[in-house]
This record gives structure tokens, sequence and C-alpha cells, in this order.
């Protein structure tokens, strides 16, 4: 018997379309002997669809039509299983399309990545591999992530968070935090969406206005902290849990512009670039001296296990020529392509990774089966509803 | 003619309570016509029956004699077969399985039969009682001698009811074979779909499943685990946890095997093939069906015949019945009190409040475990447990955490805070050694002690002499003892008395419901605990 994995991707987010080609490259990755694969793809209107079309990169350029030739499904977690169900439901035969065993999220940006997805999977008591509810929250705010990190000694800029608002109608004031705690020039992001979308660097309190306004359109929570100009920016995946975890080959991203854009990342590859973070430029091992190398890779090995992810989660750090200090930058959670490019380099091939975060979902899960989660005591057998809750006369 | 009516309608409701009530006995004894033959003959039980139908016996004649007069008052006598009949609130209900459908489908097929037989004209007269009885002038004619005969029949199969039950299980027998087959065909392709699946074997007279439990988490450290779920130990248990909870990725399958006569473990055995087998016990659990207590061991160790030459038979080497058969497998003991064992727990501390002991692996290295459970018994479950997980791969060190956080399992020797008592639940079918471990971590407690029990039940010959033993066991571990049921609880109540146990503390009662209230009664200042020792299913009430 094959284990069936569910590989779940797109969903209600700005990074709905890079979703789906690193959900893919999964999907195809995994290896057939061991396992039997079920695609499902997440609108952008939350709704599951699967199919044997769901499969096929090519069909997502016209993906109403897509839709029309797929199977709408829900999900139905009974005891022996999750099962996926057609909707609407047959009015004779068996509705049950499929039934997984485990769910491999492959899902990117705010209300999927940040632990959305991982809450809806866990209400079905599906497993799945990647982060938790907790780490996927955590790691997607970009300053609660900071706070963690400081309070764990692991280097990272200090910052200043704004609402928006409290930018309406205050902006002199806004200014005036920003500039007491941060020396221009800043950078200033939303901090929850990844991928550099709604970033830009300012220099001066003209530029820091112009930045805020637009890091607003994209959210309603920033984070402002000081640019560094002179920068070398690493990544660094890892792979494992809060037990064990071992870290990947570091990676140097090469930008066309002050800062790596979206364009960069995903539609470098020319010709429509739907090769996803494979083909963004980069330098593939970082030119690092040793030392460099181990101190980034032990740092990120440290930042996983902190903010307690689980499965493969991708660090981004940023080291400062003039200084040579390292900082952690952000935390992909699920990172584009699963950052199997990073593992390849170590010789590990990508189906032995995905082999490696389905084996950690079931050891979760059954970790947490042995703990006992709901009590056989019924306070309901005496329940009234006044008075403070489970008292008994 | 309206009075016919009434009378069928009170006969029905009657007869549907008393087909269902002995659905119910022919379930609790596992649907073995032996089995519920011997419940039938165990007088206790001749009187309940007698006691069910005598209304009817009434009712017969005076609807025979079919005049208005007589059909009233048969209407009366129905109405006493109904009440006599009423479902009372059982601790274990009537479940509605298919297989209890299919039976109360055939039954009802059979009353249709007979009630035809009964109409079908000239069918009557032909079967030798109508005629004589009429020639003889001993029936009058009756108004309607159709319904009458009809009524007959009915009445008669009401009398003969007991019986019904096994010809309807007899008539679907073939039926429930081949659906039977069906499911265990299917578990068997499962089985074959995952080669690489470790089975474990679990067998003893008592401590199986808490050994299974204990088991399961401690493997599920390291590996994927599926096991039996709770009392799960029969072919047909096996069959479904298979078919309905075995995923792919399970690794190890954990296989409570229980039962009552001489070939039960071989037929799960034969399903499974196990690699691993442990025996946790041999005693004198169900001696009415074993007959002898060399059965139960030949049985229990047709799972060590079952392992194969490659794999490994787990023995609890503190059972004197175990350690004395024999068996060509490779053998891995483990005891408390054996001390040439392959793993031996030594230095035990047993509290109310958990126990502690020490193990060394095959290195010599020593380790200290703690748990939360209690008695004695539960470290040699746990010794047994610890023998298998850490043969199959799993470092001592890293079983310290899981044994930890060990929870004890429901109804055995399970400790509960009830508000402001505490109750000590062993109700799970009791034998002779849990009891007088139970006893012994009564006798630890510094609240007031009390021993609540209906005795041990099913060992055959030897029911008085092990009940009286363990009353002149518990007489120093107790303050109060109260018994359920006067006449069963005999042996213990001569036990206690010739130890010297006060019998003013001694409170006999007839079921449950009395014995709580009267363990409520008992007075005093000091806080309670109760301990809770065997359950009464409804055939033994």
């Amino acid at each position: 018997m094959k284990i069936r994995v569910g590989v779940f991707f797109g969903g209600k987010s700005v990074e709905h379309e890079v979703s789906v080609i690193s959900g893919l490259q999964a999907y195809n990755a995994f290896d057939k002997e061991k396992y039997d694969l079920v695609p499902i793809y997440i609108t952008k209107d939350n709704e599951l669809y699967t199919g044997e079309l769901i499969a096929d990169i090519a069909n997502y350029r016209n993906i109403p039509e897509l839709l029309k030739k797929s199977i709408r499904v829900f999900l139905m977690g009974e005891k022996n299983g999750v099962k996926l169900i057609r909707y609407p439901e047959k009015k004779f035969g068996s509705s049950e399309v499929a039934q997984i065993d485990v769910a491999l999220p492959v899902v990117h940006g705010a209300n999927v990545e940040d632990g959305s997805l991982q809450g809806f999977l866990r209400h079905y008591n599906i497993p799945f591999a990647g982060c938790d509810v907790m780490a996927s929250a955590v790691t997607m705010d970009k300053y609660v992530m900071k706070t963690v990190l400081k309070d764990n000694d692991i280097p990272v800029l200090d910052c200043v968070t704004l609402y928006g608002k409290e930018y309406e109608g205050g902006e002199q004031a806004a200014y005036d935090k920003v500039e007491r705690k941060i020396p221009y020039p800043v950078i200033v992001k939303p901090v929850n969406l990844g991928s550099s979308v709604g970033i830009k660097v300012a220099k001066d309190r003209e530029e820091l206005r112009e930045a805020l306004e637009y890091a607003f359109t994209f959210g309603p929570k920033v984070l402002v902290e000081r640019a560094i100009m002179n920068l070398r920016e690493i990544n660094c995946a890892v792979l494992g849990d809060y037990e064990k975890a071992e870290p990947s080959e570091c990676e140097e991203p090469i930008s066309s512009d002050e800062i790596l854009s979206y364009e960069d990342k995903y539609v470098a590859g020319g010709k429509g670039g739907s090769e996803g973070m494979r083909t963004a430029k980069r330098e593939l091992p970082a030119n690092l001296t040793p030392e460099k190398r181990e101190e980034i890779r032990e740092l990120a090995v440290r930042t996983f296990q902190t903010l307690g992810c689980n499965g493969v989660s991708r660090i981004d750090f940023m080291i400062d020529r003039d200084t040579d200090q390292v900082y952690v930058n952000e935390i992909n959670p699920i990172p584009g392509s699963l950052a199997f490019y990073l593992w390849e380099a170590l010789g590990k091939p990508y189906k032995e990774l995905l082999d490696d975060m389905i084996k950690l979902a079931l050891k979760r899960e059954r970790e947490e089966q042995s703990m006992l989660t709901s009590f056989d005591s019924n306070i309901l057998q005496n329940a009234n509803l006044s008075g403070a809750k489970g008292v008994k006369k | 003619m309206i009075f016919f009516g009434i009378w069928l309608a009170t006969y029905l409701v009657g007869v549907v309570w008393y087909i269902l009530y002995l659905m119910h006995m022919f379930q609790q004894n596992s649907y073995k016509p032996r089995e519920y033959g011997e419940w039938m003959r165990v007088h206790t039980n001749v009187g309940r029956l007698l006691g069910k139908c005598l209304y009817a016996l009434i009712s017969l004649p005076l609807a025979v004699i079919g005049n208005r007069g007589c059909l009233i008052a048969a209407c009366v006598m129905n109405g006493m077969t109904i009440l006599v009949n009423k479902p009372h609130k059982a601790k274990k209900p009537l479940v509605y399985t298919p297989r209890v459908k299919r039976m109360l489908v055939t039954t009802g097929i059979l009353y249709l039969l007979a009630a035809a037989l009964a109409v079908a004209p000239g069918l009557w007269m032909r079967t030798g009682a109508g005629v004589l009885l009429t020639s003889q002038g001993l029936l009058p004619q009756p108004e309607h001698p159709l319904l009458r005969n009809a009524g007959l029949i009915l009445l008669v199969m009401f009398i003969l009811q007991p019986f019904l039950i096994l010809l309807a299980n007899a008539v679907n027998h073939p039926i429930e074979k081949r659906i039977d087959q069906y499911y265990i065909n299917d578990a068997a392709r499962i089985l074959r779909e995952m080669p690489d699946l470790k089975i474990i074997g679990v067998t003893g007279s008592y401590g199986k499943t808490s050994v299974k439990y204990y088991l399961s988490a401690l493997l599920s450290t390291q590996y994927n685990v599926l096991h039996t779920p709770g009392n799960y130990n029969t072919t047909l248990g096996v069959v479904r946890t298979i078919r309905e909870n075995m995923k792919p990725f399970h690794e190890i399958f954990i296989c409570e095997m229980g039962a009552r006569e001489v070939g039960d473990i071989k037929e799960i055995c034969d399903l499974v093939h196990p690699d691993y087998g442990i025996i946790t016990s041999i005693g004198p659990q169900h001696l009415q069906s074993f007959h002898t207590i060399e059965n139960v061991v030949a049985t229990k160790f047709e799972l060590a015949d079952s392992v194969p030459p490659s794999g490994k038979v787990f023995l609890n080497y503190d059972n004197t019945y175990i350690r004395n058969a024999g068996t060509d497998k490779n053998i891995v003991s483990y005891g408390i009190t054996a001390k040439d064992v392959d793993f031996c727990a030594y230095d035990i501390s047993v509290s109310p409040r958990g126990s502690s002991f020490k193990m060394k692996d095959e290195s010599g290295k020593e380790y200290e475990f703690h748990t939360k459970l209690v008695g004695s018994h539960n470290v040699q479950n746990i010794a047994g447990a610890i023998a298998v997980a850490h043969t199959l791969g799993i470092p001592m060190e890293k079983l310290l955490y899981p044994v930890k956080q060990l929870e004890s399992v429901p109804h055995r020797l399970q400790l509960v805070k009830q508000g402001d008592r505490i109750l000590l639940d062993d109700a799970y079918n009791s034998n002779k050694n849990g009891f007088e471990a139970a006893l012994d971590t009564l006798a630890m407690f510094k609240e007031l002690r009390i021993l609540l029990t209906p005795g041990m039940v099913e060992l055959g010959e030897k029911q008085y002499d092990e009940n009286k033993e363990v009353g002149v066991y518990a007489a120093d571990k107790c303050d109060y003892a109260v018994l359920v049921g006067k006449e069963q609880t005999k042996p213990i109540q001569d036990g206690l008395l010739e130890a010297g146990f006060p019998e003013n503390r001694m409170i006999p009662v007839d079921d449950l419901q009395e014995a709580f209230r009267m363990v409520n009664a008992i007075p005093g200042e000091k806080q309670k605990v109760i301990l809770i020792e065997n359950d009464l299913p409804d055939n033994y009430a």
C-alpha cells in the first residue's frame, strides 16, 4: 500500500501563481513507487479542486476552463482517514473522489502560509508536513519573528512598527517615531508579505512618506528598519524539527536592482518564467569563507528551532559588508520550490527531501497521538448556564 | 373480535421485548450456542426465564377457550407479561449490530410462517392436536377458529422462544459465515500489501490489554504503530481493525489476542502471522469454557507456535505456568520476582501516587524508571513492554520519558479523583493476581479504605476456593467491604470472617445501585478511597 499524499497549492494570497508552480514541481518530484499523489488546487475563492488536469502546469494558462473540466471537492475527516468528496454530491453512487493519509501544503503568502491552511488541515485531522500553526504564524509576521529571535540572542535589525490607522492623520508623529530610533537610509516593509512585495528604501523624510504610503496599500501594519546599503544577501534552508535539524547549502541571490524584486525572483527565467525560484539569478554555492558559511548555517538551525519550525524552511540573511555582521532578515516557513535546489547542491535529491518531510509529518502526528487531548470527565452532566462555569451545585 | 385484537397487540409487545431480552443474552454469550445453553441452565436463569413466560402460560388456555370472558382475562395476563419483560437499564445494553438485525429478521420470518401455518385453512385440522381437542369436546367451538388457532401457535412460539433464538442463529449461520469470510479475506489482502509491517501478538490470561497500550506508547517514540483498540481481541475484531484503521505508513501492528476456547488464538495467528509474541500471564480465567488449565496453557502458546524461528517470544517468567511450558522459539524473558530473566525489574517501590523501579540493558547499564501507574502488577506489565520495545531497537534512555508519561488504562486499576473521594477503578474482568495487587495498593492509602466487589466469576470448579482466599487476603487491607450479590459473594464473606474481619463492616447488597448507596452511607470524617473490583455484565446480574 502506498502512502497517499495530498499536495495542496494555490490559495487566496498574492503569491497564488507562485504556489502553483512550487506545488506542481513537488508533485512531480515525489517517488511514485512509494507514494500515491493527489493534487489539490485551492482557488482564489478558497474552493478546492482536483482531477487529472489539475496536475499539469500547462492547463493553468486558462484557469476558468481548467476548473470547468475538474472536480470540485470538500474534505471530510473520518475515523479511518481523510476523504475528498465531490461537490455537489452525486445522486447515485459514491461521491468519494480520493482518500489521503498525509497532506503537503505548498502555499505561499498570507491567508495560507501563515497558519490558516495548517489550522484548516488540523481541523480535519489530517497529518501534514511543514510548520505547524504557531510556527507558521510567528514566522510570517516579521515583527513577531524579530521579538522572538531577539529574546534568544539571534541577531536581527531593530525596527519600528506602524499601523495604517495611526499613520493617517498622524504622519509627522510617525516620521518622528521612525527617525528617533532608526538612522537613514531605512527600508519599509509590510509585516506579513513575502517575496519582496511592497518594499521600498527611503533615504530621507520625503522618500519615507512615499515608502510608507506605498507599503500601506498592501496591508495595515508595516515595519521600518535600517537599510543596509552595502548589503550581501545569503539564503540558507533548514530541514528537520525541534529535535534534530540540518542546514542546506548557502546561496547568494543576485539582484538587478537594490533589492531582489518580485520579477527578479520569479520571472527571471525569461520565456514566461514558469520555473520558479530555480531560475532566479543566484550564486550557488555562495562565495563565502568556510567560517562564514558555518556561522550562517549554525545560525539558520538555531533560528529554525527557536521558532519551532518543522519540515523545510528557508532563512534569508543579510550581511552588512561594512561591519561583516550577519543578521536574520526573514524566514519563509514554506519556501518557494521548497528550496530543493539548496539541497541538491549538497547531494540530496528532491524526492529524498520530500520523503524526509513526510516522515517528519508522521512523527509529529504520532507524538501528538500519545498525548491525551480530551478528557473523559463530562462537566456538562451537571451544567447550568448561570454562575461560574463548571461549578457544581 | 376487539378483544382478540387487544390480546394480539398486548402479546406482540410482550413477545418483542422477550425476544430482545433473549437476543441480548445471546450477544452477551458471544453468540455461542454452547455458552448460551450453559447460561440457560444456571438455576437463577431458569427461574428468570420461567418468570418471564409464566403469565403467557396462563394466557394460553384462556385464549384457546376463546370466549369473551376468557379473552379479557388473557389480555390481563398479557399485560403482566409486558410488565415482567419490560427492558431495564442495562450496564451494557444490546447493540443492534448488522448480525443482530439479521437474526431479528429471521425470527420475524419464523413467526410469520407459524402464523401462516395456523391460518391456512385445513392445515390446523390436519395437525392432530386440533382434531383431538375439538373432537373430545375439550375445546368449545370458538367464535373465530382461525384466530384462535393463530393465537395458540404464537403462544407456543413464545414459550419456545429461548430455543427459537438458536434456530434463527442456525438458519443464518451459512450467511454469517460467508459474510465473515469476505471480511477475513479482505483483511488478509491488506496485510499482504504491507510486507514490511512487523506484527506483534499479545496474549495472556490477564494483563494483555494493559501491556498492549504500554507497548504501543513505548514503540511510538520511534515507529508508526497501530494497535487493536479497546477490547477488539477476537478474530473479527482484529479483522475490523485492519480494514478500518490500517494505514500505509504503519510500521508495527500490535494485535491483542483473546481466547475463550482452544484454537481461538491459532485462528487469529493464521490470519496475521505474527513476527513476535508476548505472553503476559496464564491463570484460571474462563475455565468454564476452557475446562482445564492445561488447555489454557496450550491455547496461549498457540501464539508462540505461530512465531517464526527468526522471531522472538517474550515470556513473563514470574508466572509458573509460563515458565514450565516449553517452546523451541527464541525466548526473551522478563519479570519482577524471577531473577534469572533477560529483563528484570528490581528495587521496586509502589505508592498510592505512582511507582518506580530499575532495569538493566544487555550491557549491564542500569536505568531508573518512574511511572504514575499504581500496583506492582503494572510494574510487571511495563517491564514486559520495555523488554519488547528495547529488543525492537529503542535505546533504554529513550524509554524513560514515555514510561513516565504512561496513563492508566480505563478500568484497570485506574486512579480517579471524584470530588472528595478517590476511586480505584479496577472494574474490568478480575483475576486473583490482579485482585491481590489491587488490594495491596488499597492497603497503602491513609484514607478510609472501602472494597466494592461482586467477587470473581467464571472460575468453574475453583470458584469457591479462589474467592475465599481473596476474602482472607483482603481482611487486613480494607476498612469496609461492600459485596455485590449476597449469594454470589458468600465465599468472600466466609474468607473475610475467617480472617477476623469485623462482621459489622461487611455489607452484602443485592445490586450495584444499592452498593453505591451503602458506600455513601458509611459514616466518618475521613476521605474515602473505594476499590471497585470486577465488573458485572447483565447475564450475571
